[in-house]
């Protein structure tokens, strides 16, 4: 089993650097109409999921809540403006889940914008947002998320997973890249993004033990420590983690001195916006699996004790 | 130049043979599948492919019910003698050799030398399943249907972890290995059902196919799986 040092160590210098570089966060009102004024609310929404996996697994040093904790004030504070963004958004496109997706693990956190929880409601008893066209996972995602708003899924949610790719447990040898990303995201949302590893049925928990090493064999090959920081979180998911130990070692190798996480292979050149956008998701990634796999490796401790 | 020019006739001859192999299998007609070579240098490249072959360059007379050409056997045989294993080989080549002493016993009555004692198995105890898989791959030829050996009674303890190794080699488009590993899952139990095994012997033909070796491999699979008399 991988030194719990070595995957704690990953998570700090990670969350660091999201301080340090936290004007990356950053909504851009005045977005071309083709791309879309909500295109840049995903980082803040991935940031406040996994800062609640953060203060949820208690596992995080003081400097290190302390910092996610200034990050989500930051970010609700001058990014979304207090909520007034997430308003702002929604406004622009009544129809999108993006402001609801984004605000949920706020108000989860205790921040609250009375506004959007209105309009998520409203959403909700359209027969337009349960029809939205979107990939089976998301869809999966959406319910996951609704539920945990206090709403009626819609799909419920085993109906959901039962599209997905994962549901079916594939030949494991077809997965490439995108299919990859849609594995450890459905693991995301059944597991309410590793705070009930037991929302993983039975099938899929085997299925992924049989698998996850080969996937995480190869990925960590090619050096994409994007997706494999997210395949890592997936094993710290399963019943029996493995912590796989070469992974773990050559993904804290790829953590740059001051934190950053490529997201494929080496650190990429440009002004500083430009590899915010590019490395943050990686870097985010890196703490959420840090965060995680600290806890499970914590636990197996306890047991063993 | 010269080393080089050698080694490209050998791998020519080597695809040549898996070929004729291939087709011996499937039922065509090609009746001489061991070259029959008395030329010198001819006849030298033809054992030596006989030799990267091993036990496979026999198969189609083991899973056949008609019994080989005696020549083909003769020529084999002379394969075998030609190039026994030198004390410093790699377990992978003292098992090759095994396997195919092994073919000639039960082809050539006549053959009495050993293979006594079969080479261990200590290299591969406790190998990650990476390299127990790759390792396993080069030695497909020992995958026959009822025929144990210390080696298949290794992989049959570890079905999964070959599961991988097939895996691993299909993404890694490593067709050799996926097809020799594959060949094995035909004969382990244990195997997951979600590794999708015949699929994934056809996906591997297809992306493949252009190498014999690969085909090689991917119907000794199908002659495993459905049985084949051996």
């Amino acid at each position: 089993m991988t030194d719990t040092r070595l995957i704690h160590t990953v998570g700090v210098g990670a969350l660091e650097w999201l301080w340090a570089h936290r004007d990356g966060f950053r909504l851009e009102p005045d977005a071309d109409p083709e791309v879309g004024f909500l295109e840049r609310f995903k980082p803040v929404g991935e940031l406040a999921l996994v800062c609640k996996v953060l203060f949820r697994e208690g596992v995080a040093g003081s400097r290190q809540a302390e910092l996610a904790r200034r990050l989500l004030d930051h970010v609700w504070r001058d990014t979304l403006d207090g909520g007034t963004m997430l308003v702002r958004g929604q406004r622009t496109e009544p129809a999108s889940p993006i402001p609801f997706e984004v605000y949920l693990p706020f108000r989860e956190l205790g921040y609250s914008q009375p506004e959007v929880e209105r309009a998520a409601a409203l959403n909700h008893r359209l027969d337009s947002w349960a029809a939205l066209e979107t990939t089976p996972t998301r869809r999966l995602g959406l319910s996951a998320f609704e539920r945990r708003f206090g709403l009626t899924p819609r799909p419920p949610e085993p109906e959901a997973l039962r599209a997905t790719w994962l549901a079916r447990t594939p030949e494991p040898w077809t997965v490439e890249g995108h299919i990859a990303y849609d594995i450890t995201h459905c693991v995301f949302h059944l597991t309410d993004w590793g705070e009930n590893p037991g929302g993983l049925p039975g099938d899929i928990a085997g299925y992924l033990a049989t698998w996850l090493p080969v996937w995480i064999d190869d990925w960590l090959d090619l050096r994409r420590w994007d997706l494999l920081g997210e395949l890592l979180v997936v094993d710290a998911c399963l019943p029996r983690p493995t912590l796989d130990e070469p992974a773990w070692t050559a993904f804290a190798a790829a953590q740059q001195p001051d934190g950053a996480m490529p997201a494929v292979r080496a650190m990429p050149e440009g002004d500083e916006e430009a590899v915010f956008d590019v490395v943050y998701h990686s870097t985010l990634v890196a703490a959420f699996a840090s965060v995680l796999a600290t806890s499970r490796a914590l636990t197996e401790l306890a047991r063993a004790s | 130049m010269e080393q080089s020019g050698t080694s490209t006739r050998l791998q020519a001859a080597v695809q040549g043979l898996a070929s004729g192999v291939v087709s011996a299998l499937r039922g065509g007609d090609h009746p001489h599948v061991v070259p029959a070579g008395d030329g010198a240098e001819a006849g030298d490249l033809a054992l030596a492919a006989v030799r990267v072959l091993g036990a496979d360059a026999l198969l189609p007379g083991l899973v056949r019910p008609t019994p080989p050409d005696p020549a083909e056997v003769a020529v084999f045989r002379k394969a075998v003698e030609a190039y026994p294993p030198r004390p410093d080989a790699a377990p992978t080549v003292r098992w090759s050799h095994w396997g195919m002493t092994r073919a000639l016993r039960r082809l050539d009555p006549s053959f009495l030398p050993g293979p006594s004692a079969e080479p261990d198995t200590g290299w591969l105890e406790g190998a990650g399943w990476q390299y127990l898989t790759h390792q396993l791959a080069v030695l497909a030829p020992l995958a026959v249907p009822g025929e144990e050996c210390a080696v298949s009674a290794l992989a049959a303890r570890r079905p999964v972890d070959v599961a991988r190794g097939f895996v691993r080699a299909v993404r890694r488009r490593d067709w050799r290995q996926a097809a020799g590993a594959g060949r094995w899952l035909t004969l382990l139990p244990g195997v997951p059902d979600t590794v999708g095994l015949e699929a994934g012997l056809d996906f591997v033909e297809l992306m493949g196919g252009q190498d014999p070796l690969v085909v090689l491999q991917v119907q000794a699979a199908r002659a495993a799986r459905t049985g084949a008399p051996v």
